[in-house]
């Protein structure tokens, strides 16, 4: 016997896991190995499109191979130990009874409810650029989703991410509860007295300043005007960190007065951006109607002309890569661009050609065309497109002038400097901050905080205990606006009401509270107010006026009629930026906005358009920049305006202008669980210039931060089935070092199919021809008998049994993320956190995809959302060895979440990777307020069990129910998606495909029909409709 | 070497090899049993209640109908527990000193809900809904038991998935007219108490769909059988509730009248009602 084998066994201890870290690629390898790419070919991330060996490892996983790992912050022993005790009841729980069930019955039951059956009211989303009309859906008196208001002129039903998160803000347990003052609990009545003290001190109201969020609610501003009779000297000062000073000195400029332009996109068959993101959410005034009637003429229909969107911009949008033809400029060259056009001045040399183009197109489209200026540019661009709009005949036709949603308006950062000022002068004895928080967000160059000390009296109101809170004598709850009484004009100006849900959770206060404190008659409520504010506006009998006008959410014929304003044909004044390296443009995050949903975890996590940032924000900028400032991504460089110094850090987004930098804003809070640690904060270097962009230098600096990027995590390892696609249609000369490259598969497996109009007109078919593109073999290679033909014919009706399908028109998706936002409120999806994020374990049921083509300087991108495709074939089924996942008979792929025990073959086994497991306990089962926010027609998941889109199942039970009570057939929309619900665009439609007359049949009998992934014999009942685009001949396709 | 082992020691060790096998079976069969026994499913059981409300007295003794507590029955998933509010219509005028009723008028003066002990607890991943099955001819008894002969309440049935998709695979068994839904008492036609039941036409609710009758449809309704033959009518006549000559067919069996209603009420498949998505989501 060997000596060898006597000596003990050394067992191999591993201490860590270290989490796999693949190896980045240096900027100088990337781009020598992007030298020679060129070609019409798609790709999802930078990494894949350098073919980075690092990124091929990621997709052999179905997770990111550290996502099956333990991350830091719990170690795997110590996970072990705090769970033992939990796993050992759940070992149990299924031979022990469950635990005694409490009823606690009313006391004196509410009329009208019915427990169990939801009620739905209507009131108003409030938004600095008008509010969001909505209809909200209460269990109980809870409010529990939020939905566009669907009878309402403006929103038809539809919302975006902000009003559809808006509902996890009422619950957010960081919410201030109390009164304080100097940090301790206070009651209002404290509150009033201290006040009617202090006022009494004050001479016609001099030293006394309000410092108001924007003001849409014509109430308050009636009640302002109240509080002014009584203190003439009173101030008001509207102001939000994103504010509308460019659009207001532009109509200042061009109207010489204030007006709100409201383009009817349903009109114009030519459109031009200047800097405008109209689709990418509700941060641009009027989001719903223009993206609605964008994709309405953008639809691809016989006998229909499709518009035609051209876009110049300084940051890639969703709206540039919807667009035709787009132009990337820094934004000094967006307002060279605007002026240029409306025949000032000179274009930049590279725009020349774009511009001569986009003239000739706007002036032959006769009116039929209109300009849009963005929100985050400069006066001067408001005041050119003001004038090329009458210039081309669009006002009165694609564009009229109104008055302004907001009744007061104003050049907020203008007053916020004069109240600095007077701060610095000691004018300023009481000042009132109502909802918003200036010491977080105001212009660095202000140094508001500083000055906000001079005051004698600070009072803050407001949802948190924020950043100004913390300075403030004084601070007041404020009322969610599901708790409020209120009004506020909607983007055309229809006068909405805004009706309390639910009994302020923590005894809040509104606006209209506490500006009722300085009126002669101090007790008044919001309702008063509001109603005293109705009676002005009401026709005819009012009680009669009021209750429609409670259940409608809207007073009637209250929209604002068209003004007749003409543009000056001066000349207009360029904006003047000192110089310096570059351009630092600040925009509002297509998340957070401005800041005020930080706290909000469904937004943090939803990823951003195009950068697919989740929870960060980045210095954003092209590939020329990086190089330039030396630096790779995720290093960190130091952006500095005017004396003020923010350390950000970098990644590189394609099609970024070179030149320029762009932030997003928003982010960087320290207050709230939710939004501290995140991002940097961006207000830290801002200006208070109208402008939204600025001269600023930028150098690399010390240090490292790895952005939370979503792009790659989900996809999975077709590698090996890509290489011997590509190479069996003879293109493997291209593509010959491609491993698995999902932007490859994107055009060779056709996963995004689009054509240009006179193409389609040529061959209507073309989404299903194309070298490499295999269709769904024939009906006998089903795994299934024929017992799963969805073919069976219903006794009683005679007609065909149900069988469920969703088609999405990739045409009209503008990849806004409403749906996703959507998702989260409907099925309880938990929210896991940066840490989580980062390994690939984000519970979203449905993601939008973003493919890119083509040059990486200019490229162009298609949005998909993806969600379970309800294979008639699943391949998940065939794998789970305990029957968790498997079909019903109307062709749904259902999970039986108490059978699930988490081998997670399924999620191995499906191609399109919309499988999410819930690795740790991710929903919160702690947290009270968060429970009252649940929808209770769906299960709360917990941990080891894999999930995944359900197409809604819960509705389409309450459906049948109540069509099988009536005895009747489910009708067509009778179910609708919660996706499909809130999508502005009308991309998804639900519905019974064996119903020939069903919109959803219509549109999958469409010649552009196709499922992704086909040729795998999955038979997907989600299916898309291959995009057509309309771009102009005489430009080269973007 | 002795031999460590007796000869014996063979039966033994056969034996034991067969005892430890008829352990585990046994083992087997005990939980198997624990887990459909009262003790996991609590059938049978009475829990302590702060009111020992009868069910008994108020349904069998006094003759109050189920909806007149249980209000949201048919229009929506939960049948309801009466509000505090609904003891108090009657026990504000009688009994009103009973002690028994303490924790009834303590709620009513405080505004405390009452604190039951839920009875029929399914567990949280079942979706059930009441206003279907009594829409469609499930009975109240059919699940609930003869509640009208309870002094305090209990589960009658386990109350299992094992039970549900019992009825699920094969609703007719239970299925009775949705006017004899409240009838406690119902046991379903049999030769010498058979059930009429006819068509009436009529599209809308399944309640409006068929009209059933424990007696022979004589007298009133024979007359209006014979009076409405097709075109007797004459013009301008009030229309009777039921417009056409009704045939009436005749049951004797659960089995008949089952496979009847469940055409004639739109019952689903078996296998579209035993399918997961139906309780789970």
């Amino acid at each position: 016997m060997s000596t060898e084998m006597n000596q003990p066994m050394q067992p191999e201890v591993v201490s860590t896991i270290a989490p796999a870290k693949p190896k980045r690629m240096t900027l100088a390898e990337v781009q020598a190995k992007l030298a020679n790419k060129t070609g019409r070919r798609f790709w999802t991330s930078l990494d894949e499109l350098a073919e980075q060996p690092g990124f091929d490892e990621m997709l052999r996983e179905e997770f990111p191979r550290q996502a099956s790992e333990m991350t830091s912050g719990v170690s795997r022993r110590g996970f072990m130990k705090v769970m033992g005790a939990s796993f050992a009841l759940a070992g149990l729980s299924g031979c022990t009874k469950q635990p005694d069930e409490p009823i606690y019955p009313y006391v004196k039951a509410p009329e009208d409810l019915v427990l169990g059956k939801p009620m739905y009211f209507a009131t108003a989303h409030p938004f600095p650029t008008g509010a969001v009309p909505v209809l909200v859906k209460s269990d109980a008196f809870r409010p529990i989703k939020v939905d566009g208001n669907p009878e309402h002129p403006v929103t038809k039903g539809k919302s975006d991410a902000f009003t559809q998160a808006s509902v996890l803000d009422l619950y957010d347990p960081d919410r201030s509860q109390h009164v304080l003052f100097e940090g301790n609990n206070k009651s209002w009545g404290n509150f009033q007295d201290a006040l009617a003290k202090g006022l009494d001190g004050l001479r016609q109201g001099a030293g006394l300043y309000i410092l108001s969020e924007t003001v849409t609610s014509p109430t308050l501003a009636a009640q302002w005007k109240a509080v002014q009779a009584k203190y003439p000297a009173a101030k008001l000062i509207q102001w939000e960190p994103v504010n509308r000073d460019a659009a207001r000195a532009g109509s200042m400029a061009a109207f010489g007065e204030y007006v709100d332009a409201q383009y009817k996109l349903e009109d114009a068959d030519v459109i031009l951006s200047l800097d405008a993101d109209f689709l990418s959410g509700g941060h641009f005034p009027g989001f719903l109607p223009l993206s609605a009637a964008y994709a309405e003429r953008h639809r691809y229909e016989e006998g229909k002309e499709q518009n035609r969107l051209y876009v110049v911009e300084s940051m890639p949008s969703v709206t540039g890569f919807k667009a035709e033809h787009r132009l990337s400029l820094k934004p000094s060259d967006v307002e060279k661009f605007a002026l240029a056009l409306a025949g000032q001045g000179a274009a930049p040399a590279e725009a020349a050609k774009f511009l001569e183009t986009v003239k000739k197109d706007l002036t032959k489209a006769g009116g039929k065309a209109v300009v849009i200026p963005g929100e985050a540019t400069s006066p001067a661009v408001h005041a050119a497109a003001a004038l090329i709009n009458a210039q081309i005949g669009a006002v009165g036709k694609t564009v009229v002038y109104t008055e302004t949603v907001n009744p007061i308006p104003s050049q907020q950062n203008a007053d916020l400097k004069a109240l600095v000022a007077d701060l610095n002068a000691g004018k300023v004895s009481w000042l009132v901050i109502l909802g918003v928080n200036p010491v977080y967000s105001a212009p660095a160059d202000l140094n508001f905080a500083e000055a906000a000390k001079k005051a004698k009296v600070i009072v803050h109101h407001g949802l948190l205990v924020d950043e100004t809170a913390l300075i403030a004598h004084w601070h007041i709850n404020k009322a969610h606006y599901l708790e409020s009484w209120s009004d506020a004009r909607a983007y055309d100006g229809t006068l909405s009401i805004i009706q309390p849900m639910i009994d302020p959770l923590y005894g809040g206060k509104t606006a209209h509270d506490l500006l009722a404190q300085f009126t002669d008659n101090p007790q008044s409520s919001g309702y008063d107010a509001v109603l005293a504010n109705a009676k002005t506006v009401i026709k005819g009998n009012f009680e009669a006026g009021w209750r429609k006008a409670l259940h409608d959410g809207w007073v009637a014929d209250t929209a604002f009629s068209p003004k007749s304003v003409s543009a000056k044909a001066g000349s207009i004044t360029p904006t003047s930026v000192p110089s310096g390296e570059y351009e630092i443009s600040f925009k509002p995050d297509a998340s957070l906005y401005d800041g005020r949903y930080a706290n909000n975890g469904w937004l943090q996590e939803v990823p951003k358009q195009v950068t697919h940032l989740s929870w960060d924000n980045a210095a954003l900028m092209s590939m020329e920049t990086m190089k330039k400032l030396g630096v790779e991504e995720t290093e960190m460089v130091e952006l500095t305006v005017g004396g003020n110094k923010v350390k950000a850090p970098v990644l590189m987004v394609p099609g970024h202008p070179q030149g320029s930098i762009t932030v997003h804003v928003g982010f960087g809070s320290t207050i709230g669980r939710v939004a501290t640690g995140h991002g940097f904060n961006a207000y830290a270097v801002s200006t208070s210039s109208a402008a939204s962009w600025t001269a600023g230098s930028a150098k690399k600096t010390e240090g490292t931060y790895d952005v939370c990027v979503t792009t790659v995590h989900s996809l999975d390892n077709r590698g090996s089935f890509a290489q011997s696609t590509v190479a069996s249609v003879g293109m493997a000369k291209d593509f010959s070092n491609t491993h698995s490259l999902a932007g490859n598969e994107a055009m060779t497996r056709g996963i995004i199919r689009y054509a240009t109009v006179e193409e389609a007109k040529k061959n209507p078919g073309f989404a299903h021809e194309g070298p490499g593109l295999k269709e769904t073999p024939e009906e006998d290679m089903s795994f299934f008998p024929d017992d799963w033909s969805y073919k069976h014919i219903d006794k009683s009706s005679g007609k065909l049994q149900n069988a469920w399908g969703m088609s999405i028109d990739l045409n009209s998706c503008i990849g806004c993320n409403a749906c996703v936002v959507s998702c989260y409120a409907e099925n309880n999806i938990p929210v896991v956190g940066r840490e989580q994020v980062k390994v690939g374990r984000n519970m979203q049921w449905i993601r939008i995809d973003t493919y890119f083509e083509g040059d990486l300087h200019a490229p162009k991108a298609h949005f998909q959302p993806m969600l379970c495709q309800h294979c008639e074939n699943a391949g998940c089924e065939q794998v789970c060895p305990v029957g968790a996942t498997l079909h019903t008979p109307e062709g749904i792929n259902t999970m039986v979440y108490n059978r699930c025990v988490g081998t997670r073959y399924c999620s191995n086994n499906c191609p399109y990777k919309v499988r999410r497991f819930n690795f740790l306990l991710y929903s919160d089962y702690e947290q009270e307020s968060l429970k009252l926010g649940r929808n209770p027609d769906v299960s709360v998941r917990s941990r080891g069990v894999m999930e995944k889109c359900s197409y809604c199942v819960q509705r389409i039970q309450a459906a049948k129910i109540q069509a099988d009570k009536e005895n009747r057939e489910i009708r067509d929309g009778d179910i609708v998606t919660a996706c499909q619900q809130a999508c502005p665009t009308d991309a998804i439609v639900f519905g019974n495909i064996n119903d020939q007359a069903s919109k959803v049949a219509k549109r999958k009998a469409d010649e552009r029909n196709y499922g992704v992934l086909a040729d795998l014999n999955y038979r997907p009942r989600t299916t898309y409709t291959a995009g057509v685009i309309n771009p102009n001949p005489e430009l080269e396709l973007a | 070497m002795a031999q460590v082992f007796d000869r014996s020691s063979n039966a033994l060790a056969r034996a034991s090899l067969v005892i430890t096998g008829l352990i585990v079976i046994a083992l087997g069969v005990a939980l198997n049993q624990l887990q459909r026994s009262p003790w996991v499913t609590r059938q049978g059981q009475r829990p302590d209640q702060p009111v020992p409300f009868s069910h008994r007295h108020h349904v069998e003794g006094l003759g109050v109908q189920c909806q007149y507590c249980h209000t949201s029955v048919e229009k929506s998933m939960y049948a309801g527990i009466p509000p505090t509010k609904t003891c108090m219509n009657c026990h504000a005028q009688i009994w009103t000193n009973a002690e028994m009723l303490e924790p009834v008028r303590q709620s009513w003066a405080t505004g405390e809900s009452i604190k039951w002990t839920r009875v029929h607890d399914l567990p949280d991943y079942v979706y059930f809904n009441h206003e279907i099955h009594v829409n469609k001819g499930i009975g109240c008894a059919s699940c609930h038991g003869r509640v009208d002969e309870m002094p305090l309440m209990y589960q009658e049935n386990t109350l299992q998935m094992e039970w549900c998709l019992n009825c699920h695979r094969n609703p007719g068994k239970n299925l009775r007219p949705t006017s004899e839904i409240y009838n406690m008492a119902w046991t379903g036609p049999t030769s010498d108490k058979p059930v009429y039941c006819a068509d009436t036409g009529v599209s809308g609710p399944t309640s409006q769909g068929v009209v059933c009758s424990t007696e022979k449809p004589e007298g009133p309704k024979v007359a209006l059988l014979q009076e409405s033959a097709p075109g007797a009518r004459s013009e301008g006549a009030v229309a009777p509730v039921i417009k056409l000559p009704l045939n009436y067919v005749k049951f004797t069996s659960q089995e008949d009248l089952g496979k009847f209603l469940t055409d004639k009420y739109h019952i689903r498949t078996p296998n579209e009602l035993s399918s997961c998505e139906v309780c789970h989501r």
